[in-house]
């Protein structure tokens, strides 16, 4: 995405895309449409064998992580949006990156290497129900009782909610935020599958009823969280807008394919100016996408104080435009686009769950005018 | 003998160059905060320290070496803030013109324009457009005649910025009628102060301001066929030279650059009285309906994505994952989203934007900036044109049918001018 990846990047983007095509192309995908999980943690474990996994930690045998984790992340997530590839990259991501900016070492040596191994799922349980995605309105709490914390409330749009060992829980105390890793199958925690109209994406509420787990589990400190969820919303949207970029960037490929073998009053469709010029609008919208989003990640790299200002502008446009292109993409594909048949409802899907995820580009934009409005 | 240069066949490396560079503009050139000087001025100075047109050969004027080391001599600029020539009469000039005679022109051509070129003596200006119309550029009707040993120049041009504070112009005119319209075209040098024949007239704008933009008849201007700039009939080869000149000075890989303006004059140009800062101000000051609120955030979000965007494609284009057209994308995006800028601000600002304390008649509202801001979406080649070149250069979609191609021209269908 970036154009100026290293040497090591260009590799890392190679395999993966390999890796991705002869694993899990469209054909699977489809097939994972019909199961539970929505993929395979024996696959998993192979795609954390690419280092999908291991981007922000755990620092192994002198080799040490990534030093620009965000801008080597946001290549997979390019990738896997060009493959509507399934698997839980982003909260695994997200949770591995809040362990190394947040985790005592003892938190890191505890979980971030069966995630990078890929034997371990983890997922942030961050919104609640009713689209809350603002921290300030959730109601989950988080209360201390000696050395315990008691979390009570309900998480929605957890994602791999099912397949996940662990989660990153964001809740709220009396005077600010907590986050606590909790595992899967303590006491007190309810996982409810929900499905998405993603193909292989699948999300799921997760219910705290009075869970009880030491403070050795807190992430960071007692309700001294809200930074730490700011950045990790910020990452989740780099990962995300790339994604979006890899969806639309693969959609305009295959439309620009189709609509140059299909002919009409005895012209390829594509030759028609009515098309070439909204085609020449997507072009502009994607570099724009494309730029803003190298820009987010490389402020998220940097602990740029404006990555904060980054994340909403990125969302607001990446998550506006890119889905837009594959709308009218479906448009030039004509009827058969809104066929099951025809690919492009599959990454139809993928755009529009992620246009809705981490805050709705309205949203964002709203906090634009609040942030202009000074 | 200027430091560094000698007369050894080896050239000098990029790194010593911009060594070297680096210590002359500290104590030789302006800085950016001190009084600007023009851009003739700060040409004169690079020139006489042979930093005026880094890349063209030395019996030109030139420092005689390549593209990396005048890249190299922006970036030092930038990096130490001084003052360097640039805006539009620098990048047309300088930028355009000169690489454009360097490719086509003569030895004697060369030898008796390029020196004062680059000494910004002279200020050279293209004269493309006509009156009948710009972006069929290649139908140029302008009409230029051999007569025995000399040239005779007929038509009229327009939309020419500069014209009238400029030395030459570069016209792209018809040699032949007889052949389909892009092999009969030439290109001449005209010069344009006290030239018999020649009319110049500024066009006066609908905000009511003569601008920049000019208008030129030629009635019978006899030129020495020396001027001649190429052979009889490559005239649209020497113009796609131009085109891609502008493409790469606007990415900062070329001879010139537009960039940012170094130079001290009207440091407001990108962010004046419509600019994302002053909406800021419109939103913060005044009561904003949400309405008005969201278009105000998009066009905010829309100028930042638009320098990110340029400058992705900047560094795109010198790394070479960007190729060709990809200016096309920066020059469109920048288009729309000015216009909508100045749309934006007529929402924001209502009666203020175009009603005003006094009787005198003002330019500096945002509804008389209105009434040009569709200047923005046309100069320079208009949107549409924009999107057929990134349709079909970049993305390699089918070109336009076109009915005149292989015509001769004589025999093409056209329309009547504007006005005349």
């Amino acid at each position: 995405m970036n154009v100026e990846l290293s040497q090591e990047q260009e590799a890392f983007r190679n395999t993966t895309r390999r890796f991705l095509e002869a694993r899990v192309p469209l054909l699977v995908v489809r097939q994972l449409y019909e199961s539970h999980d929505g993929f395979e943690r024996s696959w998993w474990r192979e795609a954390a064998e690419l280092g999908w996994t291991s981007l922000f930690g755990p620092e192994v045998g002198g080799g040490g992580i990534s030093p620009i984790p965000t801008r080597d992340a946001v290549i997979v997530a390019e990738e896997m949006g060009r493959m509507v590839a399934p698997g839980p990259f982003l909260p695994v991501s997200v949770v591995a990156a809040a362990l190394l900016w947040e985790g005592t070492a003892t938190q890191r040596a505890d979980l971030l290497p069966a995630l990078a191994s890929g034997d371990s799922i983890a997922s942030w349980a961050l919104a609640e129900p009713g689209d809350v995605w603002d921290p300030a309105s959730f109601m989950t709490r988080a209360v201390l009782d000696g050395d315990i914390m008691v979390l009570t409330g309900t998480k929605a749009y957890v994602e791999a909610a099912t397949t996940s060992d662990h989660f990153l829980v964001t809740a709220r105390t009396d005077d600010g935020l907590t986050q606590a890793l909790v595992a899967a199958n303590a006491d007190g925690v309810t996982v409810t599958p929900g499905r998405s109209i993603d193909m292989t994406r699948r999300f799921g509420l997760v219910t705290f009823d009075g869970t009880r787990v030491p403070t050795s589990a807190v992430l960071g400190t007692v309700a001294g969280a809200g930074p730490a969820v700011e950045r990790q919303v910020q990452l989740a949207i780099a990962l995300q807008c790339a994604e979006l970029v890899g969806v639309a960037q693969r959609t305009l490929e295959f439309t620009l394919e189709y609509g140059s073998s299909r002919h009409a009053f005895g012209r390829p469709i594509v030759s028609f100016q009515a098309l070439k010029h909204r085609i020449a609008d997507m072009t502009v919208w994607l570099e724009g996408s494309k730029a803003v989003t190298d820009a987010l990640a490389q402020a998220i790299d940097d602990e740029d104080p404006e990555s904060l200002h980054l994340a909403r502008i990125a969302k607001a446009y990446v998550g506006e435009h890119c889905p837009d292109v594959v709308d009218d993409c479906v448009q030039i594909t004509g009827g058969i686009g809104v066929t099951w048949e025809h690919d492009i409802h599959l990454y139809n899907r993928r755009a529009t769950l992620d246009r809705a995820l981490y805050g709705t580009p309205e949203d964002h934009k709203e906090q634009v005018i609040t942030w202009l409005r000074g | 003998m200027v430091a560094g240069l000698s007369d050894e066949m080896t050239m000098e490396s990029v790194e010593a160059f911009r060594t070297r560079t680096r210590a002359w503009m500290a104590s030789a050139l302006p800085s950016v905060e001190d009084p600007p000087l023009d851009s003739h001025a700060l040409q004169r100075l690079l020139f006489d320290n042979r930093f005026a047109g880094i890349a063209f050969p030395r019996e030109y004027g030139g420092a005689g070496l390549t593209l990396e080391h005048q890249k190299a001599f922006f970036d030092c600029a930038a990096d130490l803030l001084r003052q360097v020539p640039a805006g539009y009469d620098h990048l047309v000039s300088v930028g355009m013109l000169g690489p454009t005679i360097l490719e086509h022109g003569s030895h004697e051509a060369k030898l008796r324009f390029l020196p004062a070129l680059l000494r910004g003596d002279d200020v050279w200006i293209q004269l493309l457009s006509e009156p009948r119309g710009g972006s069929d550029m290649a139908g140029a009707t302008t009409r230029l005649t051999r007569d025995g040993h000399v040239y005779v120049l007929n038509g009229a041009k327009m939309w020419s910025t500069g014209a009238h504070v400029a030395d030459y112009g570069l016209c792209l005119c018809r040699s032949d009628w007889d052949v389909p319209k892009h092999r009969g075209l030439s290109t001449v040098a005209v010069p344009l102060r006290g030239t018999p024949g020649l009319t110049i007239e500024r066009i006066r704008a609908a905000s009511g301001e003569a601008g920049d933009f000019c208008q030129e008849f030629f009635d019978d201007v006899v030129l020495p066929t020396e001027n001649l700039i190429g052979e009889e009939g490559t005239g649209w080869a020497v113009a796609q030279t131009l085109l891609l000149h502008e493409r790469n000075a606007a990415g900062s890989i070329g001879y010139g650059h537009l960039g940012p303006r170094l130079s001290g004059e009207d440091p407001t140009a990108s962010d004046g009285l419509l600019g994302p800062s002053a909406l800021l101000a419109a939103l913060r000051h005044r009561r904003t309906n949400g309405a008005v609120a969201t278009k105000l955030a998009n066009a905010y979000i829309e100028s930042v994505v638009g320098a990110l965007t340029s400058a992705r494609i900047m560094a795109g284009l010198r790394v070479g994952t960007h190729r060709g057209g990809w200016g096309s994308v920066s020059k469109l995006q920048a288009s729309v989203a000015k216009h909508e800028c100045i749309r934006t601000s007529l929402a924001a600002l209502g009666a203020e934007g175009v009603i005003w304390d006094g009787a005198d008649v003002r330019l500096d509202n945002a509804g008389t900036v209105w009434l040009g801001s569709r200047g923005g979406t046309l100069a320079g080649g208009s949107n549409e044109m924009q999107r057929n070149i990134v349709s079909e250069r970049l993305l390699g979609l089918p070109r336009e049918p076109s009915l005149d191609r292989d015509v001769p021209f004589n025999q093409v269908l056209r329309g009547l001018p504007a006005f005349e």
